[in-house]
């Protein structure tokens, strides 16, 4: 039951980063806007394999993500229940907000989501670094479901 | 005795000898853990030294700093840190 509970916290999290938009994923470093092809080899020479693009960062794979949330050994049970639980307070204050019953800013939201986020990673940057680099990487992603409402409206928790 | 016996208890020994390193193991995770959500709750504690099971997640948890806490999973699914006295 509880591993169900964790999972629905996961998944909440990760919900949200499938429906980001594609272009949110992480990219590399901007191409020069006058960046050209390589240049041929000569006629007669066999060509050396072609140079792979710049390292743009990997696409997140959202569904090994929700895996490694889920069964990652950094935060414990309890803990995942306690984020779980900040979760969806935070969800309720974005569905208060966008109903009108909420005082609460864009601001204030953003700023109560900067501080779960940190929570997060405070919990496994050190005994998952990977995993936290992946949050990391869909932080803004996550952010941009929950700050659009049309978005958000369609977010099933 | 006979080996039976004798094997028995070899295979007790060697289980004991695991078993202590298991269980501390786990009271470590179980203190980690407990540290890790009255951290989240915003309470002072600095770390759990020592935890009290009551019930199935139920705890007494004793903090470095002398603060005491019943932690437990309410109903609703939410976990509780309650200042004990």
């Amino acid at each position: 039951m509880r591993v169900a509970r964790v999972a629905v916290l996961l998944s909440l999290l990760l919900a949200a980063c499938a429906r980001a938009e594609p272009e949110t994923t992480v990219s590399g470093p901007p191409t020069p806007p006058d960046a050209t092809p390589a240049a041929l080899p000569p006629a007669g020479t066999v060509a050396p394999p072609a140079a792979k693009p710049p390292a743009a960062a990997p696409a997140l794979d959202l569904n090994s993500l929700e895996t490694r949330l889920r069964e990652t050994k950094a935060i414990g049970i309890f803990t995942k229940i306690s984020l779980k639980n900040l979760v969806d307070d935070l969800l309720d204050n974005f569905r208060d907000y966008y109903g009108g019953k909420a005082k609460l800013t864009m601001k204030d939201l953003r700023r109560s989501y900067d501080l779960l986020m940190m929570k997060v990673l405070s919990l496994l940057q050190d005994d998952d670094q990977k995993l936290a680099s992946a949050i990391v990487s869909s932080r803004e992603a996550i952010w941009r479901l929950l700050a659009d409402e049309k978005k958000f409206a369609t977010f099933k928790t | 005795m006979n080996k039976v016996t004798v094997t028995l208890a070899r295979s007790l020994v060697v289980a004991a000898l695991f078993a202590v390193p298991s269980s501390a193991a786990d009271d470590e995770a179980l203190r980690k853990d407990l540290t890790a959500v009255i951290a989240l709750h915003g309470l002072p504690c600095g770390e759990v030294v020592a935890v009290k099971v009551l019930a199935t997640e139920d705890y007494a948890a004793s903090c470095k700093d002398g603060n005491r806490y019943h932690i437990f999973l309410n109903a609703e699914g939410r976990v509780v840190v309650e200042k004990q006295k």
